[in-house]
């Protein structure tokens, strides 16, 4: 069999995009949440990556630079956001925090 | 020949105009001058142009005078139309236009007597104007449509004077129902109007009333019969006559004007205008001859019991009427016309000497509290009681030569075609006489002689501003001592009014008492106006035969009115079915009422309440607003609060655009 | 079997199982660690395409840096956390969640299957492409000739970016 075809990773890419976004949808600790926003966009890394392999361009690889530096500036600021609201309201259940509706 | 009847016409709507607009602004002397002032000038206008007429000789007398061309239709083919406003002398028109005028300027002057205390002083006289400049427009126009709006806006005149008093509901019932009457007669007009159309291609006089005619008998009588409802509902005729009793709502002025001499005359003017077309459809005069003499002794009959002495008057004008129904019917134009004018003069005489008594009475209209007015109120009852000898047809007065004149007509045709029918109108007009002298001389008495009958109570002086305003209301009655004469601008037009009825009759034909070149009014009208019209002239005993019976039948009644209220009228209650019929004007109005008014009534709040109104209109609007807010409450659950619900929401859309991207290939 | 294959289909397992894991835990310690290792997996992954640079700041940075803040905050707030299991309100979310999850997958690797096949790629020219200049210079070298001759304004920004971030933690992080 030839080498692993580019669909191969981008396909894994997608899976674990996916388990990142359910994981934004199942679970109510916000931080496991920000975990999860993680994950997606650690998949989304990976598809920059085997493209700009695949691609033969370090234009991939600029990308996920960029794309790691603004992944831990929101980590620090989301974090800090989340250690307040624990301060004020002892409690970080996101369905807590269910005010605004209609 | 002068045609001043531009002028005739504008005058008094210019007097409206100026009214309407400023009148309430501006001083009664001002409001005074403009509505006097218009009439008068107009009626200076008609002498003007009557006097000129007279110079004239008899086959320049008539003028068709266009003022402008309204609509002009129609190429080379087919038929093309032309209408024009225009207006037409001719001396039936000239005559009711001295009427219209001259009785309009008297009661105009007596009206700035008894409305003196109304404050709606200004809306009167301009309402008055606006009557005249509509019954000028109705008697001079020169084509039917022109005709038809001035018949509409008489109507509306007399809609909005019948209701004067507005805050009366009563007077408000009354001018409705006039007004609905009155679009019955609108109706048959307007179908008159559009059969003449169709068979002569123009809406002219001049076109349409020339001899001779081609068009076959049955669409003329048919024309004529709808001619003869519009005239029927204006001239309070059988069966559209119930509207003119109830109209004595209205101001006695009003009912003096419109009701008495000029505007019930309308139908009178139609048929002698259109006589040429009633001349070809025998079967219409028939009918025209048969209501009018039917009415005339209907309305006598019920006139002998009522007690409120402006309905007596009412049910005397609408037997009147009949009278010259009657002799148009058998084609008596001139005679009927004759009666018009004597009738104008003496009716609003009495019209006016009632208005003077209730104004003196402070309101009080009926006659059980009356009585004795004769040595408070002098001018007044001696002008009512030339009035009322007019009426009953007592020679040498005004009714005595219009009445026998009509009476003379009919026995003259009697004799003439041997018609049975005939010799019973001829009957019918003979104890409607009769009849007439009694009930007025009733009236008379009860008014004028005897005792004052009245108990007044004393009343607070704080209804005095409401009283005002709904018009002469009953105060409670006048003590005998505080009745006075009323003030020279109410009494002198009825003493000029007095002076027409003693010498209007002299218009008439003389050839009674041998003067048969004296004739002036019906020379007058017959050689221009009615000129296809066969002259009717019977032998001289017959003649007086006629003349001797209606005047015998007038003492007749005299006497027993004499007899029974001389000492002045005490009213008792009377059980008798018949006189409880009669009282109650046949249960005419009631049975209307039930069989027709009600349910029509029933079925528009049904159809217009319910229906239209509540479900349509109201359902419909507030059923909108119920489905925009159970959509939006719906929608609303959307939004729940929880952030993982709009996630979610994004998640979704992700998942449709990419899935529509992999079915799309 | 090539070792390239075999190397895919394990890091391909096990970073997927992890994966799992952080979703899947409800002890937040346990979720973070296994974020940890699905980025060591990934780094491996990175590693195989070649991308040595990146592979390593991965671990530096994500690994290193990042997760160690996640977890001072987990261990922060985490006895807290164990006492407020409440009765999950929407339930039906788990659910709908799951199931919006695997039509996401599938679709996706629909599309990408068909839509990325290797024959017909825009490989770069000759003289800019990334295995000839790694070949060349080395791979350290190849980044960092990309990075500032291509992309020097957006690296300037990312540090603007840092301070306001630092600026923002500041704000965010102060007592009342």
């Amino acid at each position: 069999m030839a080498s692993v075809p580019l669909s191969a990773y981008l396909i894994m890419s997608a899976i674990l995009f996916t388990i990142g976004a359910t994981g934004v949808l199942i679970r109510r600790n916000p931080l496991i949440i920000f975990m999860s926003i993680e994950l997606m966009l650690n998949a989304v890394n990976l598809s920059f990556v085997a493209l700009s392999h695949f691609l033969d361009s370090a234009d991939g690889q600029m990308f996920v630079f960029i794309v790691l530096t603004v992944a831990a500036a929101e980590v620090v600021v989301g974090l800090a956001l989340i250690v307040s609201i624990f301060r004020s309201r002892r409690n970080i259940d996101v369905d807590e925090m269910n005010i605004l509706r209609g | 020949m002068a045609n001043l009847s531009l002028w005739v016409l504008l005058f008094p709507l210019l007097g409206f105009i100026i009214l309407g607009l400023s009148g309430r602004f501006i001083q009664r002397s001002a409001v005074l001058a403009v509505a006097c002032g218009a009439c008068g000038l107009a009626f200076l206008c008609a002498v003007i142009n009557f006097f000129s007429m007279l110079g004239t000789p008899v086959s320049g007398r008539v003028s068709d005078q266009v003022v402008f061309n309204w609509l002009t239709s129609g190429t080379g083919n087919g038929p093309s139309l032309t209408i024009g406003f225009g207006q037409y002398l001719d001396p039936l028109s000239m005559t009711m236009l001295l009427v219209v005028t001259g009785v309009g300027l008297l009661i105009h002057i007596y009206s700035a007597g008894y409305m003196e205390e109304d404050p709606g002083f200004w809306r009167f006289f301009a309402y008055l104007n606006f009557f005249i400049f509509a019954m000028v427009l109705l008697v001079s126009a020169d084509n039917f449509l022109f005709l038809l709006v001035g018949w509409a806006l008489v109507g509306l005149a007399s809609f909005l004077l019948i209701g004067f008093w507005y805050q009366r509901r009563s007077a408000v019932a009354a001018a409705r129902k006039a007004f609905v009457i009155n679009v019955i007669g609108d109706f048959g007009l307007m179908l008159a109007i559009f059969l003449i159309f169709v068979n002569f291609q123009s809406l002219n006089f001049s076109d349409v009333l020339k001899n001779p005619i081609s068009i076959n008998t049955g669409t003329i009588t048919a024309i004529c019969l709808l001619l003869f409802v519009a005239c029927a509902a204006k001239s309070a005729q059988l069966p559209l006559y119930m509207w003119l009793p109830d109209a004595m709502e209205g101001p006695t002025p009003v009912s003096a004007l419109i009701h008495a001499a000029t505007m019930v005359t309308a139908g009178v003017y139609l048929v002698a205008r259109t006589h040429v077309l009633f001349d070809l459809a025998p079967v219409a005069l028939n009918i025209v001859a048969a209501i009018g003499g039917a009415t005339a002794l209907f309305a006598a009959s019920i006139a002998l019991f009522q007690l409120d002495i402006k309905r007596v008057l009412a049910y005397s004008t609408i037997s009147q009427l009949g009278y010259m129904f009657m002799a148009e019917g058998v084609q008596g134009y001139s005679a009927g016309i004759f009666h018009l004018v004597t009738h104008a003069f003496f009716k609003a005489l009495l019209f006016l000497g009632a208005g003077a008594v209730i104004h003196a009475l402070d309101g009080e209209q009926d006659m059980r509290k009356m009585g004795g007015l004769w040595s408070r109120m002098r001018i007044t009852a001696w002008t009512f009681l030339i009035a009322t000898l007019a009426i009953s047809g007592i020679p040498p007065l005004a009714g005595f030569w219009s009445k026998d004149d009509i009476l003379g007509t009919l026995l003259a045709q009697a004799t003439k075609t041997g018609n049975p029918g005939l010799y019973v109108l001829w009957g019918i007009g003979l104890l409607t006489a009769g009849l007439t002298a009694f009930y007025m001389f009733r009236l008379f008495f009860a008014i004028f002689s005897g005792r004052y009958r009245a108990q007044p109570i004393a009343v607070e002086q704080e209804d005095e501003d409401e009283e005002a305003v709904a018009g002469h209301h009953h105060a409670g009655g006048v003590y005998y001592y505080y009745i006075r004469e009323v003030p020279p601008v109410m009494s002198i037009p009825l003493i000029i009014l007095a002076a027409l009825s003693v010498i209007g009759g002299f218009l008439g034909s003389l050839s009674l008492i041998g003067l048969a070149k004296w004739a002036p009014l019906p020379n007058f009208l017959n050689a221009v106006s009615f000129q296809g019209a066969p002259i009717l002239e019977a032998s001289t005993a017959i003649m007086w035969m006629s003349t001797g019976l209606s005047v015998l039948v007038a003492l007749l009644g005299f006497a027993v009115a004499w007899v029974l209220y001389r000492k002045g009228f005490s009213y008792k209650e009377n059980r008798s079915p018949l006189y409880r019929l009669i009282l109650n004007k046949y249960y005419v109005d009631e049975a209307l009422s039930f069989v027709l008014i009600k349910p029509i009534q029933g079925l528009g709040r049904v159809v217009g309440n319910s229906f239209l109104e509540g479900g349509v209109l109201d359902g419909g609007s507030r059923g909108i607003a119920r489905l925009f807010r159970g959509v939006s409450k719906g929608i609303r659950k959307v939004q729940t609060g929880y952030t993982r619900n709009y996630a979610l929401g994004i998640l979704l859309g992700v998942v449709l655009i990419v899935v529509y991207y992999a079915v799309r290939g | 079997m090539t070792p390239e294959w075999l190397s895919f289909i394990v890091l391909a397992v096990a970073s997927t199982a992890t994966a799992i894991g952080v979703i899947a835990f409800k002890n937040a310690v346990h979720s973070a660690l296994s974020l940890i290792l699905t980025l060591l997996f990934l780094a491996l992954f990175y590693l195989q395409l070649q991308a040595m640079f990146i592979a390593v700041v991965q671990i530096l940075i994500y690994a290193g840096a990042i997760m160690v803040l996640f977890l001072f905050v987990v261990t922060m707030l985490a006895p807290e956390q164990d006492e407020q299991e409440q009765h999950d309100r929407i339930a039906w979310q788990k659910a709908v969640g799951s199931l919006l999850g695997l039509v996401l997958v599938g679709a996706l690797s629909y599309l990408l299957f068909n839509g990325a096949s290797s024959t017909n790629l825009p490989k770069a020219s000759a003289a800019e492409s990334l295995s000839n200049v790694v070949k060349h210079q080395g791979n350290v070298e190849a980044f960092g000739q990309a990075l500032f001759h291509g992309y020097l304004f957006p690296f300037e920004v990312t540090s603007l970016l840092i301070v306001i971030a630092i600026l923002g933690a500041l704000v965010f992080g102060r007592r009342a």
